[in-house]
């Protein structure tokens, strides 16, 4: 990089900071709202002055809620588990094996990171009712797999790539299967990357909409978001609720990101991702 | 160390009797096969399945199980004005959410195309709008445009451009709103793309530019722009995909109102599975929409620069 001035770098920095103040106000107005009493959101201008947790205690309090946060804790580790379970193996055989169709299996699982949920959504939904799986969770934690785990095979094959063949070579020689030498050498040096796909699948599976309310109608197998849109259905409804629940969703998977940020950008660049 | 002692501890018989159950030709297949048959069912035998869908006549309050019937479908899609309207509001959508995104992303990635603190921080916390879930952005701007407590409401009042009731109740306003926050939520995926692509200049190039006797306009224009440009054409192809695909947000938002205001065609499609109970009408409208998708894809390819 060429030098600068210093008065010029910290007017660039104020400058970005404004920037990204102006980028995010409107979802810090969410977090602010859901910690502020209801009558201070209705009218009482723009600096919060009071805080209050009434919000988060009212939705906990609410049965629909609470089970809605159990769906979607159970449908998430599930489809974390599962998406990390199958894309390690593949990404292992795509970066240690040379066989046959090699490169089409790759460029399968990567094209379907590429093919939005819309365009599978009628068909899926037809064939899900046929098979008599709708309103499970069974059926919403297969079609959140796609999610990702295509981007999860590809980050996973690059750490691979990284690891000299030669630690795996000394295992097999000490009398390791390939999967024992997998299990044993790869995986433990790439856990964080592991941990990374796996918290990143989480996270996809918490926010998906579109999924949840073509599949599930019933409201004890409902997830988070459905329930998050269930709290503003009715004809009174208070927007610091809404607010609260919009942050439990939220909040979670902004926190998962900034923390795996270093593992998962380079992923979504290669990949482009579904948001 | 535990790594040494438990591969020691493992007894030597069970390296034979596993290769015997697989042997190494077949284990990468294998270990591929479960993500490969996810992948088959979750793209593959789904967009075969529209296919054939799309050529069957089934209108379920008529009959249960659908029938053979052709082209049928694809006849009623032409003469479905409404549908076109909506395929024809849906290309202003995704073209608007792009200009939108690269227009706000390419200077906030110049702005953070340095070395300081407060750029890295920027750099970290801009993914927010990008990781957040579309139902938590739907809701919160719903909010943040309400005509009774929202802020940015006042604001548009203020300006203008919003009357006594939300912007979101006048159809050309809603449109152009939310437009905009499609853009808004793809933004920082494109700056971080173009920040990867700036950062990978050479610093040689500048300076042979600055020998030259480039300005800073110049050297934006012949050096920046063409080493960013096939970036932004990819990863602007792949939001643009994302964003001929929405659903989410348009329908949060406004159900696809006022008047069909942002009845994008994904909102048309669910409508006709779950409203009018046409699911083989609605898997015609997907596989139109896959065939123009691949169609524009293919011409946007041709926008990126050969080396």
């Amino acid at each position: 990089m060429r030098h600068r001035s210093p008065t010029r770098e910290l007017a660039l920095d104020a400058t970005t900071i404004v920037v990204i103040f102006l980028l995010l106000v409107p979802i810090l107005w969410v977090f602010v709202a859901s910690v502020r009493p209801e009558t201070d959101i209705t009218g009482g201008g723009l600096i919060p002055t009071r805080f209050t947790f009434e919000h988060y205690a009212a939705i906990l309090a609410k049965k629909p809620f609470l089970i809605a946060l159990k769906n979607s804790l159970i449908v998430g580790i599930a489809v974390a588990v599962v998406t990390t379970a199958l894309a390690m193996p593949a990404a292992y055989a795509l970066s240690r094996f040379a066989f046959g169709g090699r490169n089409f299996f790759a460029l399968l699982i990567l094209g379907t990171q590429m093919l939005p949920s819309l365009a599978v959504l009628v068909p899926l939904v037809v064939i899900i009712r046929q098979i008599g799986l709708t309103n499970t969770l069974t059926a919403l934690i297969f079609t959140h797999l796609a999610l990702g785990m295509p981007i999860a095979v590809w980050m996973l094959k690059g750490y691979i790539d990284a690891i000299p063949k030669e630690l795996e070579e000394a295992a097999l020689i000490d009398g390791c299967g390939r999967l024992g030498a997998m299990w044993r050498i790869v995986v433990p040096l790439i856990r964080p990357a592991i941990i990374a796909v796996g918290t990143f699948a989480f996270v996809l599976s918490w926010g998906e909409y579109l999924m949840a309310l073509a599949l599930i109608l019933k409201s004890d197998v409902k997830t988070l978001p459905l329930a998050l849109q269930g709290l503003f259905d009715p004809y009174s409804f208070s927007w610091g609720q809404v607010m609260a629940g919009g942050t439990i969703i939220a909040l979670p998977a902004i926190l998962l990101f900034l923390i795996f940020r270093r593992q998962l950008v380079g992923g979504l660049l290669a990949g482009g991702v579904k948001g | 160390m535990a790594m040494t002692l438990q591969t020691t501890r493992r007894p030597a018989a069970a390296r034979p009797r596993r290769q015997q159950i697989l042997p190494d030709r077949l284990l990468p297949y294998g270990m591929i096969g479960p993500a490969v048959f996810v992948a088959f069912a979750i793209a593959i035998i789904p967009l075969c399945y529209a296919l054939w869908l799309s050529l069957q006549d089934w209108y379920m309050l008529r009959r249960p199980t659908p029938v053979w019937g052709g082209l049928v479908n694809y006849r009623t899609l032409l003469s479905d004005t409404a549908l076109w309207a909506s395929f024809g509001r849906t290309w202003i959508w995704t073209i608007g959410t792009v200009v939108v995104e690269v227009a706000l992303a390419l200077p906030i990635a110049l702005l953070l195309n340095r070395e300081s603190a407060v750029a890295r921080t920027a750099s970290a916390v801009i993914l927010l709008p990008w990781v957040t879930p579309f139902i938590v952005l739907g809701f919160g701007w719903r909010f943040l445009l309400d005509s009774g407590v929202g802020p940015i409401h006042a604001l548009l009042h203020v300006l203008g451009l919003a009357g006594d009731s939300s912007i979101l109740n006048d159809p050309v306003g809603a449109f152009a709103m939310i437009i905009f926050i499609s853009g808004w939520k793809g933004t920082p995926f494109l700056v971080i793309a173009i920040l990867a692509a700036l950062k990978s200049i050479p610093d040689e190039l500048y300076e042979a530019a600055e020998v030259d006797g480039a300005g800073p306009v110049q050297r934006f224009v012949h050096v920046t722009l063409p080493e960013i440009w096939n970036t932004i054409v990819t990863v602007g192809l792949v939001l643009g995909i994302l964003a001929f695909y929405s659903f989410d947000l348009p329908w949060i938002m406004t159900k696809g109102g006022p008047q069909d205001a942002t009845t994008l065609v994904g909102i048309a499609m669910y409508k006709a599975v779950f409203l009018d109970l046409r699911p083989a009408y609605a898997a015609a409208i997907s596989v139109v929409m896959l065939v123009l998708l691949f169609i524009a894809s293919l011409i946007t390819l041709r926008l990126r620069r050969r080396h």
